[in-house]
């Protein structure tokens, strides 16, 4: 449980406050790069930390990101022209530049125009395409933190996918889903042995055999690592292993050699998150068969309500539950999918859960010890100005496990290597 | 497929800001009878500083030394807050959830008797160790077949709020 306050202190992003400061400190999500996929296409609206951005691509290919509305009479510029170089008014031809420029006030005397623009400068924000994602710093430019590292995002391009989701509730109580570990064996049961892009591991059968799991958590420099461990052969344990990056990242231990998933979770506002789900081989390009069951909405990623981000299965229809199938035990809960189980339970919660009320078990020592962290790291940032772990590139280049190790072996020192990254090398995973 | 009827929308009612208003109050449940047991001296300092905190009936106790099976399983006099002697059995009979503290230098035959004696009860067990990485290996080898959530912490600051999370 959490104290009203403390509740609020971890779940309110918006400027000003105490979390707001510490997702201000990281590169974070902005985008997809497909959103803004040529010079000059249309202007994308971007809500991030309760503010509301446009981002654009120029004729030029450089990337901007600013505030959504005109300095002149506050029309957003999302109805506006992106062309030659600027994204323009469309209510009296303002022009901008991706770092927020004013480069042109048509209805100014030519003599005048250039001293006016020169004092306007809308609020604009770096934006950087590393893989498939655009990213952004929203802090304080003297402070820009060196780029992000994360693997998925620096492999070839073939080797990765990235899909992104509307999550309508708040990102901390999506984010402890991510690290939950003992729902796995209840909520997603059906999809180890459907789902293509979990199936046929070895270590699926250790999973379904033994559902008493035990846990152990364990502090790492960027965050989190949390241990999963079932009964295997005799005198063995199988291991899973999820790291959890502050503020917001986290990785599902793989299985077999399916690609490796994970998540990022990104505050819209206080009541919205953006869930963006990766998955990555390390050693090999992603074949069709996995991409095509990532776009059908396979493992971590979902369908869409057709030109938009927002799950095919939402609030609005029920999440398209299905009593029959929950009855065959095709799926638990009737909700089709792994992510939409996983999104339909956190949303049902309401935007913003009250821990105040909540009964947590020792199962649950892995969102209490993030909560914690989180709690710990904005107090340090507000009040001594120290800096949150999760900045240091060396934080992102973590990796997730699923091994069998000796009974005696500790999960965090035998698997050293195998939790970061190791270029070229396979994952490890059974 | 054959869709049930659901009421469209209902979903989207149900989980706004203002449904969540008319939630209900949870009862307060029946209290958690928690036993919090340090397994070696530095722990015990430490469950010491912590027992004078408001908790909801949690006790505090030290490992004292083992006693001889009578059954087939060891017993332990534990030791109050106060130093006065209990039996582990005598505590952990009646109890829900046992949280063993222990830092470097625990003893496993501690860490053993408290976790034999709660899986013969059925009793929840945590561990929670406090120590640097480098230092805690063993202490974290000897508890974990014993816990079944195990917790490393580099530093004793988070003890207190994670044994609140658990409403100890």
């Amino acid at each position: 449980m959490l104290t009203t306050e403390i509740n609020d202190l971890l779940t309110q992003t918006g400027p000003g406050t105490p979390m707001g400061a510490v997702f201000r400190q990281y590169w974070i999500p902005a985008l997809l790069a497909e959103e803004l996929s040529e010079n000059d296409c249309p202007p994308v609206r971007v809500k991030l930390l309760s503010e509301r951005l446009i981002a654009f691509r120029d004729s030029d290919g450089r990337y901007g990101l600013m505030d959504e509305f005109c300095a002149h009479r506050g029309v957003s510029l999302w109805f506006g022209r992106n062309e030659e170089s600027g994204l323009r008014c469309a209510y009296h031809g303002w022009k901008y530049d991706v770092t927020g420029q004013c480069i042109e006030i048509p209805s100014e005397p030519a003599e005048r125009e250039s001293s006016l623009c020169a004092k306007i400068k809308l609020q604009s924000y770096p934006l950087v395409k590393i893989g498939e994602v655009l990213w952004t710093y929203l802090g304080d430019p003297a402070d820009t933190p060196p780029l992000p590292e994360w693997e998925f995002a620096r492999v070839p391009a073939d080797q990765t996918f990235t899909s992104k989701r509307w999550q309508e509730c708040n990102w901390l109580q999506a984010l402890e889903g991510g690290i939950d570990s003992s729902h796995v064996s209840w909520l997603h049961s059906g999809g180890l042995r459907t789902d293509p892009l979990f199936r046929g591991a070895q270590g699926n059968k250790y999973n379904l055999a033994d559902r008493k799991v035990f846990f152990e958590v364990a502090e790492s420099d960027g965050g989190l690592l949390i241990g999963a461990r079932r009964n295997a052969e005799e005198g063995h344990y199988y291991w899973r292993i999820t790291p959890w990056v502050m503020p917001a990242f986290t990785m599902i231990p793989p299985r077999g050699d399916h690609p490796v998933h994970g998540h990022f979770w990104i505050p819209i506002d206080d009541e919205n998150c953006w869930t963006y789900s990766y998955d990555y081989h390390p050693v090999r390009p992603l074949s069709e068969a996995e991409l095509t069951a990532m776009r059908d909405g396979h493992g971590v990623h979902n369908e869409y309500v057709p030109g938009t981000f927002r799950p095919l299965q939402n609030k609005d229809n029920d999440y398209l539950m299905d009593r029959a199938a929950q009855r065959r035990g095709d799926t638990y809960s009737g909700i089709k999918g792994i992510a939409m189980q996983d999104a339909s339970l956190q949303e049902s919660m309401g935007p913003i859960v009250d821990r105040a009320k909540e009964r947590l078990v020792s199962t649950d020592s892995g969102i209490i010890m993030a909560r914690r962290k989180l709690w710990r790291a904005a107090e340090a940032l507000r009040d001594e100005g120290i800096k949150p772990p999760g900045i240091d590139p060396e934080h992102h280049r973590v990796r997730s496990v699923a091994v069998v190790l000796p009974k005696a072996a500790p999960f965090a020192d035998s698997c050293r290597e195998a939790l970061m990254v190791r270029p070229g090398q396979r994952h490890a995973s059974v | 497929m054959q869709r049930q009827p659901t009421l469209l929308s209902s979903c989207a009612r149900a989980a706004t800001a203002a449904e969540a208003r008319f939630r209900i109050s949870p009862p307060e449940f029946a209290l958690r009878s928690s036993r919090v047991i340090a397994l070696d001296e530095r722990a015990a300092e430490l469950a010491r500083s912590l027992a004078g905190r408001p908790w909801r009936g949690g006790r505090f106790l030290e490992f004292g030394e083992l006693r001889p099976a009578a059954g087939e399983l060891a017993d332990a006099v534990l030791l109050g807050a106060d130093g006065t002697p209990t039996l582990l059995s005598a505590e952990l009979d009646g109890a829900d959830l046992a949280v063993m503290l222990a830092t470097p230098g625990a003893r496993a035959e501690a860490a053993s008797a408290v976790g034999d004696a709660c899986a013969a009860r059925w009793i929840t067990s945590v561990g929670l160790v406090v120590g640097a990485p480098g230092e805690a290996q063993d202490v974290v080898a000897a508890l974990r077949p014993n816990a079944m959530v195990l917790v490393s912490l580099r530093s004793s600051q988070d003890v207190a709020e994670i044994l609140s999370a658990l409403r100890i």
